[in-house]
Order: structure tokens, then C-alpha cells, then sequence
């Protein structure tokens, strides 16, 4: 589904991508963590097209597609979505209506008719159930005087209502007392299709816990540096990334 | 161009609503003046500008009457390089007695080149008058925008999205044919001014 090859990118001329290959197929899990300024928040801005990184070098293809082609509302619509560690504020715009534009124009690009408006508060309701968002919630402005947790289901949410191919969490355990992980977790969780991938950031085993990686990455410097199964999340749980570092000759 | 409105009779009532979008240059203060007692006045407005056009538009309250009572909202976006300003005076006379106003003027930039200035004048000659002013400036950030990309909205629908949610509190003031308009004239008024 998603096929990395030597991914180079760089924000005001600093390279902090060196290099990274990933492959990612229809229906896995890949956790990928790393200490504080490896590079793994960069790779989740550089995948959904942020205009702050430049792709120096390497190629990404997304479904048969040159992601690094599209703009990245277009890679939206092509699947591609982003669980924000930082969602931002948007003043004056409802949840509703922010989310009324962004399934239409999905459906717009699939060719697909606008829903009415009952069609649509139909599936809103249908899919706040999934992360138990309040009603309240979605008549409020775009996550505007949101708590930490609540900004985090909104963004699930969101996820529930755009049914990406591909979802990227970026540190979406960050800031959430345990009862919000586990909703968080839980809907991500019902989610989950045999046809639908994930990549999860996290510096924590515990997000993992509830969401099973089938693979788990080690970034470090811009680079993956270990590749193994779930049972590596849980070392670095105990030992940290020191060892890692050693084994590279640090 | 200038309107004055007179309330010249007992709980008399004005209410002016004006969406500018207009000409390369504009001076406009739709004015009520409050003679009669307990009337009540209100001025909404939206003023939107792009590329190099200048606006300055407010409105005067003259307060003459007693117990006369009036509103200012006042909502301005500027765009491109261009200036935007709010003037507006609340003038409270000798015998206005419990002479009430409260005005509100917001600002939002798009881009770095234009500005938003903000003159409130003030002209109160009766103690019991009671006046505020409130006035807040804001920007469209990149992130904001790239939040609405991540989400599939393009960047210019996500400015319509934004600066009609802005603008809300005066387009709902309009009837409802013309509150449609208005929403197209912004996004109309500024096509192409990011990005």
C-alpha cells in the first residue's frame, strides 16, 4: 500500500530525513518509535505534503501512486490521513460544517454526489459513537477549547468519518489520561479493516497495548535503524533506546 | 458615500447592515443619530479587502434622547496589501441620560503585506453614560490552512470556511437571500489571495 524508498527531506535547509525505506502492506500495523527528535514527526509531515519540508531525495508511492505529486488535499482524498499531535483551533467554523465540507469534497473527487444535510447528521451521529464524542462537541468551532483528550477523539473521529486507507497517529497517546487511551485506542480499533493500514507513532508500549503493531520500527538520526516484530516495543519499554544506540557503534 | 439614520421618536428602532466588498477606495459611516427617547440603534457590518484596495467605514452614534441605547459590531478582513480600518464615534450629549453603547470591532489578516487599524472615538459629555469597546485582531495561520489540506478542503475553500464563520455574527443579521449572496461575494472577493 504504501512503499518508501530512501526518503531524503529537509526544513530550511537541515536535513532530518537521511534515508528511510518502509514498506507498509494492505491491512498492518507499524509502530514506529525513536527518541525525542529522530525524525518521526517530520516523516508524517512529509507524507501528508506538508509545505514546511522538502523531499530532497527517494520516492513514495501510495497505492499504485506517486504520493509526492499530489497536493495534499488530493492525497487526502486518495486516502492518506493524519491524526495531528497538535491539532489546531479553528475560530467561527463548527465541527459540522468543517466536516460537511471535507466528506463532500472526498466525495466530490470519487465522483460521488454531495450528501443531503439529514444524510449527513445520520453519519455523524453513527460515527461519534465510535469514540463517544459528545453532541456538544461537534456543534463547537474545530477544536476550540477542546481539552487535550477531547482534541485527540475529535481527531479518531474525523478518521471514523473520512475512512482513510492509510492513518498515520502522530503521538496520539500524548497528553491522554488512561480512560481517553483506551476510547481513543478502542475506536481506532472498530476501525480497523482487513483493508485498512495504520502507521502509529508513539514513545510509549502502552498505546500499543491496546492497538497491536505487527511491525515496529526503530528512528533514529532520520535513519530506521531496527526492524522487528512486536516483542522489540516491549525491550525498549524495559531497556529504553541506549542499547540501540550501542549496537550502532555510539 | 454616507446614510445618516434619525430615530426621532419614542422607542424608535435603526438597524444598519452593510457587507463591503467595493471600490479601490471607500469612506463610509452609515450614522443614527438617537433623538428620540428609548430608541435603539445598531450598525453590523463586514468589510472585506484585498489586493491594494483601502477601506475605512464605522459608523457615528449620536445619542440625544434619553435612555437611547445602541450597538457596534464591526467585522473586518483584509487581504493582499491591503488596509482596513474601522472608525467610529460614539458621541453621548448633555441630556442623553443613561446613554448605553457597546461596540465591537474584529479584525483578521490573511497574509503579512496587509493591516487592519481600528479608531474608536469617544465623545461623552453625560456622566451616567455607560460605553465599551472591545476590539480583537486575528491572523489565518499556515497550520490552520494545512489542517483543512490534511482534511481535503482546498486552501481557498478553507479561507471561505473560515472568514464566513468569522463574518457569522453579521450575515445571520441579513434576510436569509441575501445573507446567501453575501457568503459567495467573500469567497468571490478573495480568490487567489493566499497561496
Amino acid at each position: 500500500m504504501l512503499e518508501v524508498k530512501d526518503l531524503h527531506a529537509s526544513i530550511n535547509g537541515k536535513e532530518i530525513l537521511k534515508g528511510i525505506n518502509l514498506s507498509i502492506k494492505k491491512g498492518e500495523v507499524h509502530a514506529i518509535m525513536g527518541p525525542n527528535g529522530s525524525g518521526k514527526s517530520t516523516l508524517s509531515s512529509v507524507l501528508v505534503g506538508h509545505p514546511s519540508f522538502e523531499v530532497t531525495k527517494g520516492s513514495v508511492t501510495f497505492d499504485g501512486q506517486d504520493l509526492l505529486e499530489l497536493s495534499p488535499e488530493d492525497r487526502s482524498h486518495a486516502g492518506l490521513f493524519l491524526s495531528f499531535q497538535y491539532p489546531v483551533e479553528i475560530p467561527g467554523v463548527s465541527m459540522v460544517n468543517f466536516m460537511r465540507a471535507a466528506v463532500n469534497e472526498k466525495r466530490k473527487y470519487e465522483g460521488k454526489s454531495a450528501l443531503t444535510a439529514s444524510e449527513f447528521l445520520k453519519l455523524m451521529r453513527e460515527k461519534r459513537a465510535v469514540v463517544e464524542l459528545d453532541n456538544k462537541l461537534a456543534n463547537r468551532s474545530v477544536n476550540e477549547g477542546f481539552s487535550g483528550g477531547e482534541k485527540k477523539r475529535n481527531e479518531i473521529f474525523q478518521m471514523a468519518m473520512l475512512e482513510p486507507k492509510l492513518s498515520i497517529l502522530d503521538e496520539t497517546d500524548s497528553g491522554l489520561d488512561i480512560d481517553a487511551l483506551r476510547i481513543v485506542a478502542e475506536g481506532v480499533n472498530k476501525l480497523k479493516t482487513p483493508e485498512t493500514s495504520c502507521i502509529v507513532i508513539t514513545h510509549y508500549q502502552r498505546l500499543l497495548d491496546y492497538i497491536k503493531p505487527d511491525v515496529v520500527h526503530v528512528l533514529y538520526k532520520g535513519r530506521i535503524v531496527k526492524t522487528a516484530g512486536p516483542e522489540l516495543a516491549l525491550e525498549i519499554e524495559k531497556r529504553g533506546f541506549d542499547w540501540i544506540k550501542k549496537e550502532l557503534g555510539e | 458615500m454616507t446614510k445618516r439614520g434619525h430615530c426621532k421618536g419614542v422607542d424608535s428602532k435603526l438597524s444598519w447592515t452593510q457587507v463591503e466588498t467595493g471600490s479601490a477606495i471607500t469612506w463610509k459611516y452609515p450614522s443614527c443619530i438617537l433623538t428620540g427617547d428609548n430608541s435603539v440603534a445598531e450598525f453590523y457590518s463586514v468589510a472585506v479587502t484585498n489586493n491594494y484596495q483601502q477601506a475605512d467605514t464605522g459608523t457615528k452614534m449620536i445619542h440625544i434622547g434619553k435612555n437611547t441605547r445602541s450597538t457596534i459590531v464591526s467585522k473586518g478582513i483584509s487581504a493582499g496589501k491591503s488596509q482596513n480600518s474601522y472608525r467610529g464615534l460614539v458621541r453621548v450629549s448633555e441630556k442623553a441620560d443613561n446613554a448605553r453603547n457597546y461596540s465591537q470591532c474584529d479584525s483578521l489578516l490573511l497574509g503579512s503585506e496587509c493591516g487592519a487599524h481600528t479608531f474608536p472615538y469617544m465623545d461623552i459629555h453625560n456622566e451616567t453614560a455607560i460605553v465599551e469597546h472591545e476590539a480583537t485582531t486575528s491572523k489565518i495561520s499556515e497550520d490552520q490552512l494545512f489542517y483543512c489540506n490534511q482534511r481535503g478542503i482546498s486552501t481557498e475553500d478553507a479561507v471561505g470556511l473560515i472568514v464566513n464563520g468569522y463574518a457569522k455574527e453579521v450575515i445571520n443579521k441579513l434576510p436569509m437571500e441575501f445573507a446567501v449572496e453575501a457568503q459567495k461575494l467573500l469567497a468571490i472577493s478573495l480568490e487567489g489571495s493566499v497561496g
